[in-house]
């Protein structure tokens, strides 16, 4: 699959792993590898630029037996711009969907 | 490539890119590899599966520095500052106004008790038939629920209003500095809907029972005392019949 559409929505699914609640990046980076296909590295940028437009919040937590790990935490506007891109995403989504499927009834 | 291989290479990179905080995401990496080496995987696997260190930098770089803002921001918190003069004396007239709204409540709801009961305290309360005294009594309760919802309503209003104000200050002073901007908020106070029905049903149902009983008591006087003004009738107001 084309990567600029994955990157696209790939801030929207950080701010959505993040909603539930807050996690640390390797978790991040792990789940979101595992469910959409992208190289482990990029939620890293991604990460850091929603910190500083001020969508995240980071604070370090002691672990048992570990270094302390580095979490992240949505902010107040990060769930509003959350909750706000989330449903315009879904709106477009369902538009392109009806789109498309309507193309392939077309076809004789 | 290895890990340290990896590691150096993007700190290069990120040097490159006049990244200044990549002590920060080269520890968010050395993480990763943490992790996924307590999991059994090789540093080749890992690194395989980061990406090319110098394209990750350059993701990084996109971010953009945090913009920079020198006398701005004083000026705006000066200015802010003034501003604050007056929307605090707004505020504590605001304040004020909901005091006598709640005292006047009050005072409507003890005067209903006084003429139900016919106690009348420092003979405040003239002399005064039971029935009139009964719907007037009446009339004074359906008053003082209606003040008290409008306290209600007045404290929500003023609560609504310090917060969007508070939102207003954070903003501008956000703005100022070149961080983050929250959506502003509106100056209306936005009840729960069950909430608000109930408030507006009872303060309709409060104001008709007002209304009724005020017009009911007047004339009940009027026939009794066989006056048109009742109150000079009854010695009210200093009045001697």
């Amino acid at each position: 699959m084309n990567i600029q559409y994955k990157k696209g929505v790939l801030d929207l699914c950080v701010l959505s792993l993040l909603k539930k609640h807050d996690r640390y990046g390797y978790e991040i980076s792990e789940y979101l590898s595992n469910h959409i296909d992208i190289a482990d590295g990029t939620v890293y940028p991604i990460l850091r630029k929603l910190k500083s437009e001020g969508l995240l919040t980071t604070y370090m937590q002691e672990e048992s037996g570990g270094p302390p790990r580095k979490y992240y935490s949505l902010t107040k506007l990060g769930l509003e711009t959350y909750k706000k891109e989330r449903a315009q995403y879904l709106n477009f989504a369902k538009r392109v969907e009806i789109l498309l499927e309507d193309d392939s009834n077309d076809k004789e | 490539m290895t890990r340290n291989e990896f590691l150096s290479k993007l700190a290069d990179e990120l040097k490159k890119n006049n990244i200044t905080d990549s002590d920060e995401i080269i520890c968010e990496y050395e993480q990763h590899f943490a992790f996924k080496m307590a999991d059994g995987y090789s540093e080749e696997e890992i690194t395989a599966k980061l990406g090319n260190p110098a394209e990750l930098a350059s993701q990084f770089e996109s971010v953009g520095e945090v913009k920079k803002s020198g006398g701005r921001k004083a000026a705006t918190i000066i200015g802010l500052c003034v501003f604050d003069i007056f929307a605090g004396a707004f505020f504590v007239l605001l304040a004020a106004w909901e005091i006598i709204m709640a005292v006047f409540s009050l005072c409507n709801a003890v005067a209903a008790v006084c003429l139900f009961s016919g106690i009348s305290p420092w003979s405040l309360i003239p002399s005064i038939p039971y029935w009139p005294s009964m719907v007037f009594g009446l009339s004074l309760s359906a008053l003082s629920v209606l003040s008290a919802v409008g306290c209600i309503y007045f404290t929500a209003f003023i609560r609504q209003l310090m917060r969007s104000y508070s939102r207003f200050h954070q903003n501008t002073i956000a703005a100022a500095s070149g961080s983050a901007v929250l959506p502003s908020l509106g100056i209306y106070p936005r009840l729960p809907a069950k909430f608000n029905r109930r408030i507006r049903s009872v303060a309709l149902f409060s104001l008709t029972l007002f209304t009724t009983c005020f017009v009911l008591g007047m004339i009940i006087s009027m026939i009794l005392s066989g006056a048109l003004e009742f109150w000079h009738a009854w010695g009210w107001f200093g009045y001697k019949s």
